[in-house]
C-alpha cells in the first residue's frame, strides 16, 4: 500500500486564515482527515482542511517540498533523487 | 429526567446499563493501547493513540453519572475484581492482529457509538447532556475503521480472510452485550431511556452492510441470547483477562493517586 503526503491546514477562530501546521502519510483521503484530526488535536481548532501534496501546483519555484508530484516526505519524486 | 425520578427496578437497569457502557468503553481503551506501537504506521498508532484517550475519557464520564444512583465512581473505577466488570465479552482478549483492531473499531466501537446514541436520545437527562459530544469525537472513530475496512477488503486474500475472521469473532459478542434484548432492556425502553433493542439491531445491520461489502458480508445483527448469559452483568460468563483490569484500575499507580 502506498502513502502519499498530505499537507494539513488548520484555523482556530473563523476570523484567521488557514494556516500549515504539519503534514502526514496515509493511504488514502478518508484516513487522512482521521490522521489529521488525531494528530494534531492540540488546540481546538475551528477548521481543518488536509491536501494531497501531489495536488499542489508550485507557482513560482523548481525545487523544495512542492514542486513536482512529491510522494514522500523528502518530496522526492519516485524514482529520481536529489 | 433524573435517577431518583425512576422506578426502582429501572433504576437499577439504568445503573446496570451505565455501567456495561463505561466497562466497554475502558476496556476498548485497552485494547486500542495496546497498538500504539506496532500498528502499520506511525500516523495509525497516534490515531489508536487518541482513539485510547476518547475511550478512557468517555468511560470516566459515564462512571461519574453513577454519582446520581448513589454509587462512588472512584469505588467502581478502582476497586473491582475482574469478576464484576460488565464489557463485552468480545474485550476480554487483546486484539491479536491489526484485523482485529479495525474489526473492533468498526464493530465493538461501532456498535458501543449506537448504544450510546439511543441512551443519549433517551429520556435521561445527564446523558443527554454528556453523550452528544461523545459521539462527535466517535465519528472519526468508525471513519477510521471504515477506511481500513475498505483498504483492507479491496487487497490481498489473507488479509481479507484475517478481517472476515476478526469480524465474525466479535459482532455477535458486540450485539448481545451492547444491544441486548433482555426483560431489563425491554423496561428501559418502556420508559424511552434507551432505543428499541429490536430497532437499534436492525439499524446497526443497516450501518454495518455498506462497511462489511467490502468482505461479501452480510452483517447478522440478531444472535441469540447466550445460554450463559448473567443479567446482572449484561453479558455472558467470563472476565477481562491477563493484565487489563489491572490497568483498568490502575493497581500499580495506587499509592500515586491524586484524585
Amino acid at each position: 500500500m502506498e502513502e502519499a503526503v498530505y499537507d494539513v491546514f488548520a484555523r482556530k477562530r473563523r476570523a484567521e486564515p488557514l494556516r500549515h501546521i504539519g503534514y502526514l502519510d496515509a493511504i488514502d483521503d478518508a484516513l487522512a482527515r482521521v490522521y489529521a484530526w488525531k494528530t494534531y488535536d492540540e488546540e481546538n481548532w475551528f477548521e481543518m482542511c488536509v491536501v494531497r501534496r501531489s495536488h499542489i501546483i508550485p507557482v513560482n519555484r523548481t525545487d523544495g517540498p512542492y514542486a513536482g508530484r512529491a510522494t514522500s516526505r523528502l518530496g522526492h519524486r519516485p524514482g529520481k533523487t536529489g | 429526567m433524573n435517577a431518583t425520578e425512576f422506578p426502582p427496578e429501572a433504576r437499577e437497569a439504568l445503573h446496570r446499563l451505565i455501567l456495561s457502557l463505561a466497562d466497554t468503553k475502558r476496556m476498548l481503551g485497552i485494547r486500542y493501547s495496546d497498538w500504539l506501537l506496532g500498528a502499520p504506521s506511525i500516523e495509525s498508532g497516534i490515531a489508536a493513540a487518541s482513539m485510547c484517550q476518547d475511550e478512557w475519557g468517555h468511560a470516566r464520564l459515564l462512571y461519574a453519572m453513577l454519582k446520581d444512583f448513589g454509587t462512588d465512581p472512584a469505588e467502581v473505577e478502582h476497586a473491582r475484581t475482574a469478576g464484576e466488570y460488565c464489557s463485552a465479552s468480545c474485550l476480554d482478549e487483546p486484539f491479536p492482529d491489526w484485523a482485529a483492531v479495525v474489526a473492533g473499531v468498526v464493530v465493538v466501537d461501532g456498535t458501543l457509538s449506537l448504544a450510546l446514541e439511543g441512551f443519549g436520545a433517551g429520556r435521561y437527562e445527564p446523558a443527554r447532556r454528556r453523550i452528544p459530544k461523545m459521539i462527535a469525537e466517535e465519528a472519526f472513530h468508525l471513519d477510521f475503521g471504515r477506511a481500513w475496512m475498505r483498504r483492507i477488503g479491496e487487497g490481498a486474500d489473507e488479509g481479507r480472510e484475517c478481517l472476515a475472521e476478526a469480524v465474525e469473532s466479535t459482532l455477535a459478542s458486540a450485539v448481545t452485550c451492547l444491544l441486548p434484548d433482555d426483560e431489563e432492556a425491554t423496561l428501559l425502553a418502556g420508559l424511552e431511556l434507551v432505543a428499541d433493542p429490536q430497532e437499534a439491531r436492525a439499524q446497526l445491520g443497516r450501518r454495518l452492510a455498506d462497511p462489511l461489502a467490502v468482505l461479501d458480508m452480510v452483517p447478522a445483527t440478531d444472535p441469540p441470547r447466550p445460554r450463559d448469559w448473567i443479567a446482572s452483568r449484561r453479558r455472558p460468563a467470563g472476565e477481562p483477562a491477563g493484565d487489563a483490569v489491572e490497568r483498568a484500575r490502575g493497581d500499580r499507580n495506587r499509592a500515586l493517586f491524586v484524585e
